[in-house]
Parts: C-alpha cells; structure tokens; sequence
C-alpha cells in the first residue's frame, strides 16, 4: 500500500499540488485506518489530509480518478510480494492446463511470450507490462510524441521480437493458421493494453511538465510580445507571484521595541490597579504599508506592459491596500474606481478600449494629473510612473514631474524599453530622470516581480 | 473521550446515523471528517460559505460525544491573555494588601535586605500559583478531564502572529506557559476550526489540520435538512422551497441564501400559515432571504420565473 500511495503523492505533486511529507504520513495513517476497500470513502479520507484548499482538492479529484482507475486494472499487479507468489502459482497450474491445450492442438511455441499469450492468463501478463514499463521510463515520458517509443521499447522487452519470429516462421508453414489467428490477434490486443498503460503513465505523471517548461519561459519573456492566447496562463502567473511577495510582506505589521518602556501607557493601563504596575506596556512602531499611485503610459506597445503591472499589483490587494491607479495616452483618468467595481479582466479590457492606442503626449498628462492628484501625495506615497517617455516631440512638461519627486517618498520610473533605446527619436527619458528615486527597464515578469519586492521592502 | 464514545464513532456511516439522530443532516465527506479526527486526533479546518453549519456540526459534535464545547471566537487583535490565561490581577493585589500585616510578622527581625528577601523566597511563588491563574478557552480546553470539544470560529479573523502561536496547540495539544511551565492536555480534546476565507491562511497551520470543505448541500440534502428541522412543514410547500432557494443560488447575488435561510425561512412560513409558494408571500418575505438591498431589488421582478423554474422542477 505504501508503495501505491507513494505514487499516487508522486502524481499528485506532478499535478501541481504542494504535498509535504507530513502531510503524506497522515495520508498513510488515514489509509490504514480506513482500508483501501471502499474507495469513495479513501477519496474523501485522503483529500482530507493531503488537499488544503478548494482549488487543490479540483484538482486532487481528478488525479484520484484518473489514478486509481488505472490502479483498478492493474491491482494484481502491485507489486506486494503476496500477489506475486499467488501469480506464480497460478501461472504454474496455468502452464498445466496450457500444456494440454498444446497438446491438443499438436504443436508447441517457442516463444515465452507466445506461451504466456496462449494462456490468457491476463494477470501475469500485467505484471509483466508494469514491470517492463518501469524499467523501459514510461514516468519519465515528457512529451505525448514519446508514446509510441515507449510502446515499442515495452512490446520488446517483452519478447515482442521473438514472437513476431515466431509467427512468421508459423505463417509460412501456414498449417496451423488458426491458431496463427489467434496468436496474431492476442498481440494485437496486448500492444494496445501496452500503449493504454503507457497513455495513462503520461497522464498521471508528466502531463504537466511541458506546461512547466512554459511557465519558466513565459517568465523570462518580454512581456510586449506574450502572444494573446497566454494571456490567461500569464495572468495565472502574475497571481502566483502576486500571492508570494503578499506572504512574504503580509508578516509584520507592528515591530516592537523589546525593551523600551512606553511609560505612558503602562501607567494608564495600571490605574485600576492602584498604581501597582502589573501590565508593562512597550514601545512599538507601526509598520505602515506604503500608499502607491501608478501612472501607466497606456499608448502603443506599453499598453501590454502596463496591462501586467496593474494586474500584479491589484492581486498585491492584501498588502497593498492603497493602490490608485492612473492611466494616460494624452488625457489623463483615474481608474482606480472602475478596477474596484468591475472584475479585473473586464476593467483591462474597458481601460485599453478608452484610453489606449493614441499618441502620447506626457506633458499634457502631467498636466491633468496635477489637478487629479497632485495635492495627495505625501511623504508616505510611492509613485510609480510606466513609461517609454516618448513624447512625439512636445513639450515634456517636466516641472510637474520635478514637483510629484519633491513632495513623495519615493518615484520608480519603469521604462519597458532596454537602455540603449532611451533618449533616442523622440524619448526624452534624460529629462525626466533626474527627478526619479530610481529609473528601471522592466518589460518581464521577474522585473515586475523584483520591481514590486522592493517598492514592498522598503515600506517596512 | 474517544476510548468512552466508541461504539458511537466505530465508523462514518455510524457517525452520520449519529448526527441524523441529533437532527443535523451532513454528507459522508462531513461524517468521514470527524471520524479521521477523532482517531487520528487531528484538528479540522472546516471551510465554507456563511451559513452552512460549520458551527453547528462543532456543537453536533460535541453533543455526540457528549462532551463540552469550549469556544472561541477569533477576531482582530485577540492575544495570548484572552485566548489562553491571565493571572488575577485583582485578586494578588487584594491579597498583598491583605497579607500586608503578615509579610510584616515574617519579615521582622530580619538583618539586612538580603535576608529579607531569602525569607520571602521560602514562601515560593504564592502570588504566581495556579489559584491566581485564569483560565481562558485554550487552557481550559487543555485542562478539561473528560476531554473536549474546542471549537476556534472565524481564525481568519485572528491575526497572523495568533495563528502561529496556535501551532504548538494544534499539533502537540501543549502549550507553553513561561511562569508554570508546559500545559499538556489531559485528554487530547477534537478541535474544529472554521474559516470564511476573508484571508489566506498560513500554510504551517494547513498542514497541521484536516481540510474539510462544505459546500452548499444538494438538494436532496436540504430537503432532508428542513425536514428535521422544521418538520411541520409539509412536503409539497418544502419542495417548492428547496427549488426556489436552488434557483436563487444560481443568480449572481451578492449575497446567496444559505442553509441557515432557508431554515429560517421554513420557520416563518410555517408561522405564516402559508400552504404553497407564490409571487405576494414571496415577495414579503424576501427579506429573510436576501440581506442586501441591491439583491432584493435584483430578485424581485425575477420572482415569477424563478418560481416557474423551481414548481417545474419539484
């Protein structure tokens, strides 16, 4: 049964699921405890234990079905020693009975493979396949092409060669072509079970590695050429890294000062007592989250850029609670209410509806920002600017920006261009740099991902 | 506890007769839940949304075993001195002032402070005992003899660093106490622990417990459920009902009816005498169902196709 179960976890965790080996223990100790007879009650049993959100249990369904079907079929042919000394012993008395059954038709095969065939006995023929499968990398499959090989390299170390031998001298012969048939035809069928077993070993355990393999790539990829049909994949992506800066910040909210008596307090909260001091109160400092205005360029090939940067930091929500978001071509709007009534997806699409495609113009959107905004910013606010800084030749109106720097915390200008492109044509990035804390290429998700860790970082 | 109650959870199937027999209806996930608790003495992490018995199959539980339900409800800011113990305040300095005279008695004729203080140390932490200790519901969870139920309701409300001083509980029903020492429980208590999921919890404490989702039940299930609870209400009238709750479920609401609704809603019309649903009683009674302005106005004038929906499928 641990065996089983191992392999199942193994599925599971190649599924996606987080599984510890805690958490395998009391799977086990649930198992023993219920048996593995009355499957929907394992189901449920081993979800309990081994699944700890709605979204994994889904999933954890699935593979459970999916796993133990296969395991159904297969169930004799686990490898516990028991079931194997039964097998052979069956496969002894089995031969008995093949011999007369060779006997009566006159003529032996060769061939094990042959022989085990004409015996039908289906079990042994399955411990067989598991084992050849093992040893031939059926788990270790990656892509669905590799199927067929693996097939092929089964069907071989089972003696397929032989056989196939075999049947063409018989053929040739042609004087026993019933039982030809019928040796043809129990092939047949065992190359499908073989390649049905094969399917589901790639099924249960590396469907997902090709989707792995994207994932790592879609990360590194510039993030104004993700194609449209990974959209949803790299919003699932953005989610992910969202979900674990959020934890990684979410700690801490008060750092206190061990240490340092806060005097007022404690004499405060003592005056029931008499003045006698049995509650010590101490200093603390609270860690504030930053207030965060991002301003998104959403002309032209930014747009893109922009739509991940608003979507990371809208799933930053527990940690960022104070996000007001701006978006500019030439007019500048604020839409941090539309994100706020409408679903995520459907205020993307609507923002790029209205407000992108046109020609930038930074100047007079710096001028709409400064009757929109301008007067909220504090010293505890970090602005973040997205921009390719391409002005069409207007003018830049800079000392907006030189004010927007005087007044907050911080300013991140995130620049989706590569370096060597700044301030070439119409870019007039050297204008506004001086007055930023930092200037930074971002056009990927680990630069978004870095970018945001440290806006996070330094609130606290 | 568990050894004491044996005949009553020697199975799920037994625990779910169980529950019925108390009136609380649940599917086999709920019933093989609290079996794997109480035999491999985990704590559950029940989910869900509002209103579909996470507290009630704790006080269920506790029934079932008959053993009493210790309870505490999480909530932002709940530290240590709520949740676990205090020490009397009022009482040690009651009994300073009182003892005053005879701290003075012993301590006469002593030489020096040094002296002083050696005496008051022979009489060892008198004021730091247990009979100055207050228990609060983990200890007292921690402490009951014939074992407990203890119930955490709402830990997402808690905060963070709660959440982490609730581990040393739930995985070695002990607790730490630096004045007296280490608490280990007498009698491994079952402890539930619910979440509406208004925060993501930390992943140490889902690792420690059973994860247990209940979803809104299905609707042979529900019937099930109104009978035992309101079981003057006749079959047709609570056909209809369960129907109509089914179809509201499916509209996008702010809020959806849950069980706890559609109970309450059984009980009034009940009151009210009504034999079988239309547009006027629904209408005036809406408000039982829905708790958002918004979504009432949204439901009224669908109420007529959703009771054709909900009378064609009953």
């Amino acid at each position: 049964m641990q065996k089983v179960l191992g392999d199942f976890i193994h599925a599971l965790r190649h599924a996606g699921l987080p599984i510890s080996s805690a958490e395998t223990l009391d799977a086990l100790r649930a198992a023993q405890l219920v048996g593995i007879d009355n499957a929907p009650l394992l189901k449920h049993s081993l979800g309990m234990t081994l699944t700890k959100c709605l979204q994994h249990r889904l999933t954890y369904d699935q593979v459970f079905d999916q796993y133990f079907n296969s395991y159904d079929q297969f169930k004799e042919a686990s490898s516990s020693e028991e079931t194997i000394k039964a097998l052979e012993e069956k496969r002894q008395t089995s031969n008995n009975i093949d011999e007369e059954l060779i006997n009566a038709y006159g003529t032996s095969f060769q061939s094990p493979l042959a022989q085990q065939l004409m015996d039908n006995d289906m079990s042994s023929v399955q411990v067989m396949i598991t084992s050849a499968a093992t040893a031939s990398g059926a788990r270790e499959i990656a892509f669905v092409t590799q199927i067929p090989m693996v097939t092929y390299r089964i069907m071989q170390t089972l003696g397929n060669g032989e056989l196939q031998q075999e049947l063409a001298v018989l053929a040739s012969s042609d004087e026993n072509s019933a039982e030809v048939q019928l040796l043809r035809q129990r092939r047949l069928l065992l190359q499908q079970q073989v390649r049905d077993y094969v399917e589901q070993q790639y099924l249960i355990f590396n469907q997902n590695e090709p989707n792995k393999l994207r994932e790592s790539n879609l990360q590194k990829i510039n993030l104004t050429s993700v194609d449209h049909r990974n959209y949803k994949l790299m919003g699932e992506l953005v989610r992910k890294a969202a979900k674990q800066l959020a934890s990684m910040h979410s700690r801490r909210r008060r750092i206190t000062k061990r240490g340092l008596l806060d005097v007022r307090r404690t004499i405060a909260a003592n005056a029931a007592y008499d003045g006698f001091l049995f509650h010590t109160k101490w200093k603390s400092t609270r860690v504030d989250r930053p207030k965060v205005m991002v301003i998104c360029d959403v002309s032209g090939s930014v747009s893109e850029v922009a739509r991940f940067l608003m979507l990371f930091l809208y799933c930053l929500q527990d940690v960022l609670p104070k996000v007001r978001s701006f978006v500019f071509s030439s007019n500048m709007a604020e839409v941090t209410e539309l994100f706020e009534q409408r679903g995520m997806d459907q205020a993307l699409a609507e923002v790029m509806l209205k407000w992108a495609n046109l020609p930038s113009d930074y100047g007079k959107a710096l001028a709409d920002f400064t009757s929109i905004a301008l007067d909220d910013i504090d010293n505890r606010t970090t602005v973040i600017m997205l921009g390719d800084a391409r002005n069409n030749n207007e003018d830049g109106n800079v000392s907006v920006w030189e004010e927007i720097y005087r007044r907050s915390q911080r300013v991140l200008w995130l620049n989706p261009e590569g370096e060597f492109s700044w301030d070439s044509a119409d870019s007039i990035m050297s204008e506004y740099a001086p007055y930023c804390t930092h200037v930074e290429t971002c056009n990927s998700l680990r630069d978004l991902n870095r970018v945001l860790g440290s806006v996070l970082k330094h609130s606290n | 506890m568990i050894i004491r109650n044996q005949e009553k959870i020697n199975s799920p199937e037994t625990i779910k007769q169980q529950f019925e027999a108390l009136g609380y209806i649940c599917s086999d996930a709920i019933a093989t839940s609290v079996y794997l608790a109480c035999h491999l003495q985990k704590p559950i992490l029940v989910e869900g949304p509002p209103g579909v018995g996470k507290t009630e199959l704790a006080k269920k539980t506790s029934e079932l075993l008959s053993a009493p339900l210790i309870r505490m409800q999480c909530y932002e800011g709940l530290d240590e001195s709520k949740a676990l113990y205090e020490w009397k305040y009022g009482k040690q300095l009651l009994y300073t002032q009182l003892l005053k005279d005879q701290l003075g008695d012993v301590m006469r004729g002593a030489k020096g402070l040094d002296e002083s203080v050696s005496r008051l140390h022979q009489f060892g932490d008198i004021f730091y005992s247990d009979e100055f200790l207050e228990p609060r519901p983990l200890l007292q969870a921690l402490r009951s003899e014939g074992g407990a139920v203890l119930l955490i309701d709402e830990i997402d409300k808690a905060d963070q660093e709660f959440e982490a001083f609730l581990l040393e509980l739930l995985s070695d029903y002990q607790i730490s106490i630096p004045e007296l020492g280490t608490v280990k429980a007498k009698s491994k208590p079952i402890v539930l622990l619910t979440s509406n999921n208004t925060r993501e919890l930390g992943d140490a404490l889902k690792r420690r417990c059973l994860h247990l989702y209940i979803p809104f039940p299905s609707k042979a299930i529900e019937q099930k459920i109104i009978s035992a609870q309101v079981p003057e209400l006749n079959d047709k009238l609570r056909q209809q009902l369960v129907a109509f709750i089914g179809e509201l479920r499916d509209m996008s609401l702010k809020k959806v009816p849950a069980v706890s609704e559609t109970i309450d809603w059984a009980r009034a019309l009940l009151l009210l005498n009504v034999e079988s649903l239309d547009h006027e009683w629904i209408k005036t009674t809406l408000n039982l169902l829905l708790k958002f302005q918004d979504d009432i106005e949204a439901v009224e004038p669908e109420i007529d196709n959703l009771l054709k929906a909900a009378t064609k499928e009953s």
